[in-house]
């Protein structure tokens, strides 16, 4: 009996030390749905060509979104129901292809992603961007970290990282580059990742 | 004095009393002098600003400044007076209050605040409205090598402007950080409060502030949408806002009830059962359709400032 109360209690402190451990965690799902989660990447990409813009699902069920458009002169704020006719009208104005953001929207709720933008960043002065996914770290089921969100960065080039596999400013200067004043680490030469405690 | 305060009582209770002792503002009130027959708010226009930094063509390093780049620092101003609204206070900075505060001199007196910059960059010191800048040495090290901000990386007069300002105007909110160190433009060395925000404007500026509003609590007005329409006519807005609710950056059921922002109303115009706010929160405006009671909800703190165009 104290034997299977000694293997509860062993195997409740492995799982509890596994939901601990979200460097494996977090690689291991982007090899296991790198793909999609690439393709919602990629898709955001092809978007953004024709108008920037970024999404935003704003509650915990994934059906309200907050999408942001820019123009020249404004920065439109907008807030959906994912059902919402009025939702494609805006798209229409704004020249953005309706079925593929809604391709977009249920592709993000599908892996619970709240959040995709494209992030500028500087490096020697000079502009670069990257696309910036943030995912609640709910999905996954490890306890305690409903609060936590992953979030993974796809630069256009090649990074550099060190021996820890940390994101680094430069290929000479070693110096640790931080986004949203976050520490990134190695998935591939091109993604990154994080966990925060904000999303955006 | 720090150590001693923190060893009896945590930071978290002097912040609470502090807070809970800030004053209630509904004043009108000016820095300068009142009997001064000049006492009006300093004037220029965009293309006076212009042909004076255009004829700048060559700009020296400042031993002051020995971060900051002369050319860069020259191509920001430019920046600055072409493009006003290109102001940026920085991601996850605290230095929304000094880029908001920055809409004024751009707008209104940019010729003003080319000379101020060139005389803070050449000297390491300069006198603007009633205050006298003169920035302590781990700011004359740090301004242009802030990184990882997002376009504040590139634009090191914005860096020498926000974080002198920070480290000149003191809060209550600044009381357990008043010296910088690396890192604290993210902490509550670089934070505004209502009452400093509105001080700093009074002194850098002399406008007359008109303000509205607390730090812990929402202002009780009947109709606010009517109160800050009214403002606007008068002059320029200048909201406190909780940011918690404006841009969402968390999913937690509860959020910190206190204000955390300042934006520059541009326009507020109500359409059925809503009202459409734009604003600039620094880089760009933003539009946004809100519900009254949302607004009611962020809204700590109204501030008008009205230029003062002869003496009062």
């Amino acid at each position: 009996m104290s034997n299977k109360i000694n293997a509860a209690i062993l195997s409740g402190i492995t799982m509890l030390l596994y939901s601990c451990t979200p460097t494996t965690n977090i690689s291991k799902y982007y090899f296991e749905n790198g793909k999609l989660l690439d393709s919602i990447q990629e898709s955001y990409k092809q978007q953004y060509k024709q108008r920037p813009f970024s999404i935003e699902f704003t509650d915990k069920t994934f059906k309200n979104i907050s999408i942001e458009i820019f123009t020249d002169t404004l920065k439109y704020i907008y807030e959906f129901s994912t059902s919402e006719d009025r939702m494609k009208d805006t798209l229409l104005k704004y020249h953005l292809s309706v079925t593929d953001i809604n391709k977009l929207i249920s592709q993000m709720a599908s892996v619970h992603c709240t959040w995709i933008n494209n992030l500028d960043y500087y490096v020697a002065g000079r502009k670069e961007f990257l696309v910036f996914m943030s995912m609640r770290a709910k999905p996954f089921n490890f306890p305690f970290t409903n609060k936590k969100y992953y979030i993974l960065t796809y630069f256009l080039q090649p990074q550099y990282y060190d021996v820890e596999g940390r994101l680094l400013d430069h290929k000479f200067r070693k110096k640790i580059r931080k986004i949203n004043e976050d520490i990134f680490r190695r998935i591939t030469d091109k993604v990154a990742y994080t966990i925060s405690d904000r999303f955006r | 004095m720090k150590s001693i305060f923190c060893f009896f009582l945590p930071a978290s209770f002097y912040k609470i009393v502090a807070t809970a002792i800030s004053f209630y503002y509904i004043t009108s009130a000016s820095a300068f002098n009142k009997n001064n027959l000049n006492d009006t708010t300093p004037m220029s226009t965009q293309k006076e600003a212009i042909l004076f930094i255009e004829n700048i063509k060559d700009l020296k390093s400042s031993a002051y400044w020995p971060n900051v780049n002369p050319n860069l620092f020259l191509r920001n101003l430019k920046e600055n007076i072409y493009t006003p609204l290109s102001i940026y206070e920085g991601s996850n900075t605290n230095f929304c209050g000094y880029a908001a505060l920055s809409y004024l001199p751009l707008h209104d007196d940019p010729l003003g605040y080319a000379k101020f910059m060139l005389q803070l960059y050449e000297q390491g010191k300069a006198k603007i409205g009633t205050a006298f800048i003169q920035p302590s040495s781990e700011i004359l090290q740090a301004a242009g090598t802030l990184k990882y901000k997002g376009v504040l990386d590139i634009r090191p007069a914005d860096q020498v402007w926000f974080l002198s300002l920070a480290d000149h105007f003191k809060g209550y909110v600044n009381f357990f950080n008043r010296h910088y160190d690396a890192g604290d433009e993210n902490t509550f060395w670089a934070s505004v409060n209502y009452a400093k925000f509105n001080r700093m404007v009074r002194k850098l500026f002399n406008y007359t502030v008109n303000t509205r509003g607390y730090d812990l609590i929402h202002p009780h007005i009947n109709d606010l949408y009517e109160y800050i329409s009214n403002k606007m006519k008068e002059g320029t807005v200048v909201l406190y806002l909780n940011n918690a609710y404006l841009y969402k950056k968390k999913h937690n059921t509860v959020r910190p009830a206190i204000p955390t922002h300042f934006i520059i109303l541009l326009d507020i115009i109500k359409t059925g059962d809503f009202i459409t706010i734009i604003y600039w929160d620094y880089g760009f405006r933003s539009l946004r359709q809100i519900t009254p009671a949302f607004l009611k909800k962020i809204v700590f703190g109204i501030s008008c400032c009205t230029k003062k165009l002869s003496h009062e």
